[in-house]
């Protein structure tokens, strides 16, 4: 089961900022939908665990994720792949960063492929749970942004929330 | 006690059926109700993928699991077994298929990590334990698109094709050249659907190692297929594994590729020292990863007519998606020629037919297999090009339907159908519907704007198979003919035994076995004890033995027939000499001390008790001559078939030929786009029918499965080949709830190739497809809507409504009317 989601919206930072936000798995981490901890390999890798509850399945998914273009200032691509009772998830998050007046305006693209019998079992409702995570996470990110303090003084405030809808 | 009606036979007569009362009351006996010492207890750790390598297994946690006994892995078994035996040629016969994924899955549910441990949910537990890693691979889940090899499945065949061959008969371009109209048909598709049996697929295997034998306790409803296949992928005789089925709730086919999971029973019982291992399919497991139906695309179809609408010729391409392993097939590949012009008359024909792998789960023979599929293309191409070119749908079938005089009818392809009366068959369905009365409610429901349809479905159940078809496949299989086996004896004390080799789902085996019986030795069917459930130690089965194909009112009773007359033979040749009379003075009867036999000549008698002591335990007045009579007599029955050609693919592919005529008057219901069935009949054809009882329980069992299949069954996948249907929820198997009343009628024609006239039945060939089908034709036919796949819901009827994207007449649908 395929999501696609794409957007965009405007900050008041420069994109050299923004890539540097995106671009630190400490910062950008925390803000995935019910973030709960994560573990940094290295620049370009870390390992998240977040809350995933569909109904009565409920439990941690592990995803792992790779940095996998990093062109400053102006893309940043991340590739996660991740599993939890009842399937397995490959997800691209992508953001083109171009400069504007006012800022930096961030063109997003997320696509998450879902595997297992999660998409049997709960396939009506992954796509609009997956929809509100995508959109939170997006929201918690413009949030991050508009600050000027660290995100991760931001985390807490943004985990972890339940996901069912 | 049954009473015989004077002068009739008790073939014929609608008994109860034996096994009711201890299926009724809860007593009968299950695979999941054998419980033995020390079992485990199987689970398995299924693909989450449709197509993945597979990177990393790491099982260390479940095994550290208290409780946990053992676990299996891919490439630990497979040093120690061989592939299962592909029965196609190459390239499909290239395909290394083991129980267990080894370097990579190939659909989601496939098996890829065996957990035994000492309870069920200790199993569950441990199963949850095991870490595998994968590396997700473009899957592919269409038919078609897999032909194209832009993802290839099996590396070691190199193509997903596993099959081509092309069927041709007759001067097919001639009789295009001289057609009066010629209908072009862009794309049909049947669609993917499966039974659902309320018992699930059940193996308990013990890999005994004292004398190195393999005992299966199980529900698999073609053993003797099982176990030719686990023979040599477990590198043991054959005669070192044992099968033994009981009462089986159910299978349709679907149970007949259980092997896979039978293998790994075994080798889990093995690596645990012989201790017996029991496997539960679950309901997911079921509709993800048992088997499905095959789904079937009709390409480039073309249907030359004359002038009054009478079919000359049909040329088209066919695409068979088999799912991810071809484990009975490409046997479908053929086995859909045994209807080659369905019921119809037209002599020229090119098939061209392919079958695919796909990142889905494997098919399976499933009622109506393979030619369900054909015969509701046929049905789909006859109802198009009536409404095209205005005929009515009656009389369009009555123009181009086989005639009962024409009977027995070599079709193009060599097979010969036995006897059928088609035009009687539609004068009773339109009888028992009130056909006039509904073409006037229609009418008026149309004047109002109401989307009514009256469709008519003829459909052909094939029975008792010709095996030679799988040389047309692979010249190089090793099967030909059909055979069965049964067993006939008096025990010590004089009780008639029966034993065969099939073993029933609910067919009622063991009440009609005893009514061929009981005409034999002329006593009640109660007198009579039936073996019901396969054993290979019973030494009835042959290598055909099972039940499935619509065959055993012919193969079964045939081979119990023969049985009984043989035994009847050794107990009048002992009577004789006992009551000192000549042969043909023996009567078959029932006398003061039960059954017996009588000499007309002298009036002596002696019962069954007294005859088998004779030869049981009193053997010494038995004379020499007389040493031969044992009063256990088996008996194989042959069909009688020879070898197809092989190049022309031309012979007798199947025995006998039931049939059904089905009208279904349906109306979309305005607002939701449900169709709904408003009157339903069904009109069934088997020739000497043995039990009527049993035979009418069929036809509504088989009218139930189809009418799911036809409007709520359907097996979904996504793009990525997730089963998006895998529980009940979403597959919504029908239910008596949403069964509407069904008017049977009946007529009989008997088949000349059988001793007893008798048909095969029990599949139906789907016939509430086809009708349904050509109902809501009828319906939408005015919109400008093409009725091209054969499921149909509130959903698909919406979109053609509403949406027409694909369902429009204009892409889909041509006509040329010459001069």
């Amino acid at each position: 089961m395929a999501i696609k989601l794409g957007g965009e919206f405007e900050v008041a930072r420069k994109p050299d900022d923004v890539f540097d936000f995106l671009t630190d798995p400490n910062k950008y981490g925390p803000l995935l939908p019910d973030f709960q901890s994560m573990s940094v390999q290295d620049a370009t890798h870390f390992t998240v665990k977040v809350n995933v509850g569909i109904s009565y399945i409920k439990g941690v998914a592990e995803v792992k994720m790779e940095l996998t273009e990093a062109d400053r200032p102006t893309r940043a691509q991340y590739k996660g792949q991740g599993s939890v009772a009842g399937g397995n998830v490959s997800l691209i998050a992508g953001f083109d960063l171009s400069a504007t007046v006012a800022g930096t305006k961030v063109a997003w693209q997320g696509e998450a492929q879902i595997f297992g019998r999660l998409t049997s079992v709960a396939g009506g409702l992954l796509e609009p749970l997956g929809k509100k995570n995508v959109q939170k996470m997006i929201d918690a990110l413009q949030g991050a942004l508009k600050q000027d303090s660290e995100p991760a003084s931001i985390a807490p405030a943004l985990s972890p929330q339940p996901s069912e809808p | 006690m049954s009473t015989k009606t004077e002068s009739k036979n008790w073939v014929g007569q609608s008994l109860p059926r034996k096994e009711e009362d201890r299926l009724l009351r809860g007593r009968g006996k299950f695979a999941d109700d054998v419980k033995l010492r020390e079992m485990l207890y199987l689970r398995f750790v299924r693909s989450p993928y449709a197509h993945a390598k597979i990177v990393s297994i790491d099982t260390s946690a479940a095994e550290a699991l208290p409780g946990v006994v053992c676990t299996l892995t891919g490439k630990e078994i497979e040093p120690y077994t061989q592939p299962f035996i592909e029965i196609a040629p190459e390239p499909g016969g290239k395909i290394r298929d083991f129980p267990l994924a080894i370097s990579k899955v190939r659909y989601q549910g496939e098996p890829v990590v065996a957990v035994a441990a000492e309870s069920p949910s200790l199993a569950d537990d441990a199963a949850e334990l095991v870490q595998v890693e994968y590396e997700a691979l473009d899957p592919v889940v269409d038919g078609e698109e897999a032909l194209t090899d832009r993802s290839i499945l099996h590396e070691e065949a190199g193509t997903n094709k596993i099959w081509r061959g092309v069927f041709e008969y007759g001067d097919v371009e001639k009789a295009f050249k001289e057609a009066a109209h010629v209908v072009s048909i862009d794309r049909l598709h049947f669609h993917r659907f499966s039974s659902t049996p309320l018992e699930n697929n059940v193996v308990i295997g013990q890999w005994d190692r004292k004398d190195e034998r393999i005992h299966y306790w199980c529900n698999n409803s073609f053993p003797s297929f099982a176990i030719q296949f686990l023979a040599g992928h477990l590198n043991v005789h054959i005669d070192r594994i044992r099968v033994e089925t009981f009462d089986i709730g159910g299978s349709f086919g679907i149970k007949i590729t259980s092997y896979p999971q039978m293998s790994i029973c075994a080798l889990a019982s093995k690596k645990a020292g012989g201790r017996p291992v029991k496997w539960v399919e679950t309901r997911s497991e079921h509709m993800t990863s048992s088997a499905h139906g095959n789904e079937r695309t009709f390409r480039d179809t073309r249907v030359a007519l004359d002038k009054d609408g009478v079919i000359t010729a049909i040329a088209s391409r066919h695409i068979d998606d088999c799912g991810a392993y071809p484990r009975y097939e490409p046997l479908g590949c053929v086995i859909w020629s045994q209807v080659f012009p369905g019921v119809y008359r037209f002599k020229n024909a090119r098939i061209d037919f392919s079958q695919a792998v796909t990142n889905k789960c494997p098919v399976g023979p499933n009622r109506g297999y393979s030619r369900m599929q054909h015969l509701w293309f046929l049905e789909r191409l006859v109802d198009i090009c009536a409404h095209e070119l205005g005929i009515p749908a009656d009389e369009m079938r009555l123009r181009n339907y086989i005639r009962p005089e024409e009977m027995p009818y070599t079709t193009p392809n060599g097979c010969v159908y036995d006897s059928g009366n088609y035009p009687k068959m539609m004068e009773v369905a339109k009888s028992l519907i009130g056909w006039d009365e509904w073409k006037k409610k229609q009418e008026a429901a149309r004047k109002e704007g109401r989307l009514l349809g009256i469709g008519i479905g003829t459909t052909l159940d094939s029975g008792t198979n010709n095996f030679g078809q799988s040389q047309i496949i692979n010249p190089g299989a090793p099967f030909s003919g059909n055979s069965q086996g049964a067993n006939c004896k008096l025990d010590i004390y004089g009780e008639v035994v029966v034993a065969v080799g099939s073993c029933p789902q609910g067919q009622g085996h063991e009440t009609t076995s005893a009514q061929v019986v009981a005409d034999v030795l002329n006593i009640s069917p109660d007198m009579i004890t039936v073996r019901t459930g396969f054993d290979t130690d019973r030494n009835v089965h042959t290598g055909f033995s099972g039940t499935y194909a619509s065959q055993f009112a012919v193969s079964g009773l045939s081979a119990v027939h023969g049985a009984a007359q043989k035994l009847k033979g050794e107990m009048k040749r002992l009577a004789a000499f006992v009551l000192v009379s000549k042969e043909d003075d023996i009567e078959f009867g029932s006398g003061a001390q039960g059954p017996e036999l009588r000499s007309k000549s002298n009036g002596k008698s002696i019962n069954y008790w007294g005859l088998a002591n004779i030869v049981n335990v009193n053997s010494a007045v038995l004379p020499e001559e007389l040493y031969e009579i044992t009063l256990n007599c088996r008996y194989i029955w042959r069909a009688p078939f020879a070898v197809p050609d092989k190049v022309k693919k031309y012979g007798k592919l199947t025995l006998t030929y039931a049939s059904q005529l089905h009208i279904a008057v349906v109306e979309i219901e305005q607002g939701t786009y449900i169709p709904r069935i408003l009157d339903y009949v069904a009109v069934d054809d088997c020739g000497t029918v043995i039990n009527p009882g049993i035979v009418e329980g069929q036809v509504y069992g088989a009218t139930a499965h189809g009418i799911g299949a036809a409007l709520l069954e359907s097996c979904v996948y996504d793009a990525v080949g997730n089963m998006l249907t895998s529980t009940f929820s979403d597959y919504t198997p029908i239910t008596a709830v949403n069964m509407p009343k069904v008017k049977y009628g009946h007529i009989e024609t008997r088949s000349p190739f059988t001793y007893s006239g008798a048909k095969g039945m029990g599949e139906g060939g789907a016939a509430p497809v086809h009708t349904i089908s050509a109902a809501l034709q009828d319906a939408v036919f005015s919109k400008g809507i093409i009725i091209q796949d054969s499921f149909n819901n509130a959903d698909t009827m919406f979109r053609a409504l509403e949406g027409k994207e694909i369902y429009q007449a204009g892409p889909l649908v041509k006509v040329e009317h010459r001069a």
